[in-house]
């Protein structure tokens, strides 16, 4: 079979390895994720009770409160962070999120857009991701 | 600029708008006629603490009119409400170095009702999903979805990327939702919202065929289901919306998907909101803030009634609405019955699990969506009308 390998466009450059965390729903660190733990908490979240820390976090699209970037370098803070994030949209939270998260903090924390959601599909939470957002590049690892 | 021959907050705040800007393949900074941003505790943390004062402290100043979400606390009668002096504390330093930079003091989530009004074809950059969508839809303004951080650095240069929903060619409709309802509800209008946040994805929506004609209120309420839902930021409103007289100029003239809302998909609105029928501790209106209209029709509605024991009832709106209320009777009336109005705070941003609520009633989806998502609290939702009889005699 062949490795699971998308193109999209890197928003934040930097590459990441790590886990997979894939939600096929609308996603939102602003009142989702327990800053304290990385926890998904959203009770509508398809990820709910994962935690965010250290992945390569997949989510179509985000919702909700302007809060979001907020409550992401809150994570960041506390050492709680993905390790980057995919989307198909662009999510200004985490675009902002991840800013704030270089300057205030010193932490890079790549993100990805234009890999529609129907792309995850082939993926599973848990997978091996290398993700390179200079070469536009997110792929799965043996 | 970036070198920092203009302060120390001018270089931070050019810092994370020029890279937000060339992440999202902004061309330009353009200026902006105003700003709303975020100085909440119970959302910006103790990082956002630290932000905030970086920048109030090394010279940040707005150079555009700036208003300001609701703070986690009531700034008035917080001690009232049983807010703990520590938790204060941490809100008042936002105050403090919100003040500090030469924001208006109008603590509003609905500051398009009482305070910040751009005009016809303004660019400005919002925070509050619920005022973009107001701002985009109804104001005939232009604003992204600006998120804390950036907001704050936004309103201190006056300037925006210019992206995302700043260009015409992102701002056509590419779904329309068809009404098909009679007796819309105050929870249909909320409940109408949270499908079409749901179900748009990440397309601007257009609606046909809502009741004319329709309330600030009303919409108010329907953008900020939505936007609670979904990445909403615009819903084209035929004959409100600036640039669109009819559902052909949301479109373009192209032929997009046509979704149906009918009374079945606000059932299933309403059964994934409603979480449960328990009798709850609290119940909370304004959830984006009420107007004095609305206080209005709340002090009507409960006249002459009597809070059941074991439940209080707050009614969250604006300081300036706060005033009127007073002025105008509306207060007593709603007092009387022992409910209570509270103001420049909302629901969503107050610590309501640490003041010992375990169950919440509400008319508001985006209220009813922020508080499951934490999991702490259970959750009912239902209408005004049918909660005024469940919780009075």
């Amino acid at each position: 079979m062949k490795p699971w390998l998308r193109r999209g466009k890197g928003l934040i450059m930097g590459s990441a390895r790590g886990e997979a965390l894939v939600s096929l729903r609308a996603f939102t660190f602003a009142h989702g994720v327990d800053p304290s733990t990385g926890v998904v908490t959203d009770v509508r979240s398809d990820v709910r009770g994962m935690n965010v820390k250290g992945k390569i976090l997949f989510y179509p699209f985000g919702k909700g409160s302007t809060t979001a970037s907020s409550w992401f370098l809150e994570t960041v803070r506390l050492g709680n962070n993905p390790a980057a994030v995919v989307t198909e949209a662009v999510d200004l939270s985490a675009v902002i999120g991840s800013v704030m998260a270089r300057i205030v903090y010193g932490k890079v924390i790549p993100v990805m857009s234009e890999i529609p959601h129907t792309d995850y599909v082939g993926l599973k939470s848990g997978d091996k991701i290398f993700l390179d957002a200079e070469r536009d590049e997110v792929r799965a690892e043996g | 600029m970036l070198r920092g021959e203009l302060g120390e907050a001018k270089q931070f705040a050019m810092e994370i708008v020029s890279k937000v800007g060339d992440a999202v393949g902004a061309d330009e900074l353009v200026p902006i006629k105003s700003a709303h941003v975020l100085a909440h505790y119970s959302s910006l943390h103790d990082a956002g603490v630290e932000v905030l004062e970086h920048f109030a402290n090394s010279g940040g100043r707005f150079a555009v009119p700036t208003s300001v979400d609701p703070a986690s606390i009531d700034l008035q009668n917080w001690k009232t409400f049983g807010i703990p002096e520590d938790y204060a504390r941490q809100q008042f330093r936002l105050c403090d170095a919100y003040a500090k930079m030469g924001g208006m003091r109008c603590w509003t989530c609905a500051q398009y009702q009482v305070c910040n009004f751009p005009k016809e074809g303004d660019v400005v950059a919002w925070a509050e999903s619920s005022a973009v969508v107001f701002a985009n839809s109804v104001l005939g303004s232009r604003s992204n979805k600006i998120t804390a951080g950036m907001d704050i650095a936004c309103a201190i240069l006056g300037l925006t990327p210019r992206f995302g929903m700043l260009l015409d060619e992102n701002r056509q409709a590419r779904v329309v939702f068809e009404l098909d309802l009679k007796g819309i509800t105050d929870l249909d209008y909320r409940s109408i919202g949270f499908f079409i946040g749901r179900n748009a994805e990440a397309r601007v929506p257009s609606i046909v065929g809502l009741p004319s004609p329709v309330t600030s209120d009303q919409i108010k309420h329907l953008g900020a289901g939505a936007a609670a839902a979904g990445p909403v930021t615009m819903i084209h409103f035929p004959g409100i919306t600036l640039g669109s007289k009819t559902v052909a100029d949301a479109t373009g003239g192209e032929k997009v998907e046509e979704i149906e809302i009918t009374r079945s998909s606000l059932g299933d609105v309403e059964f994934d909101l409603n979480q449960t029928s328990e009798f709850p501790d609290l119940v909370a209106f304004g959830v984006p803030h009420l107007s004095v209209n609305e206080l209005g029709e709340l002090a009507r509605l409960i006249d002459g009634r009597k809070l059941k024991k074991g439940v209080k009832m707050y009614a969250y709106t604006s300081s300036q609405a706060y005033d009127m209320a007073e002025r105008t009777g509306i207060s007593a009336t709603i007092e009387r019955t022992g409910a209570r109005i509270t103001h420049s705070t909302d629901a969503e941003i107050s610590p309501l699990k640490a003041l010992g609520f375990n169950t919440v009633l509400t008319n508001s989806a985006k209220l009813a969506e922020i508080v499951s998502s934490e999991g702490e609290i259970r959750v009912g939702y239902a209408s005004q009308k049918e909660i005024v009889e469940k919780v009075t005699s």
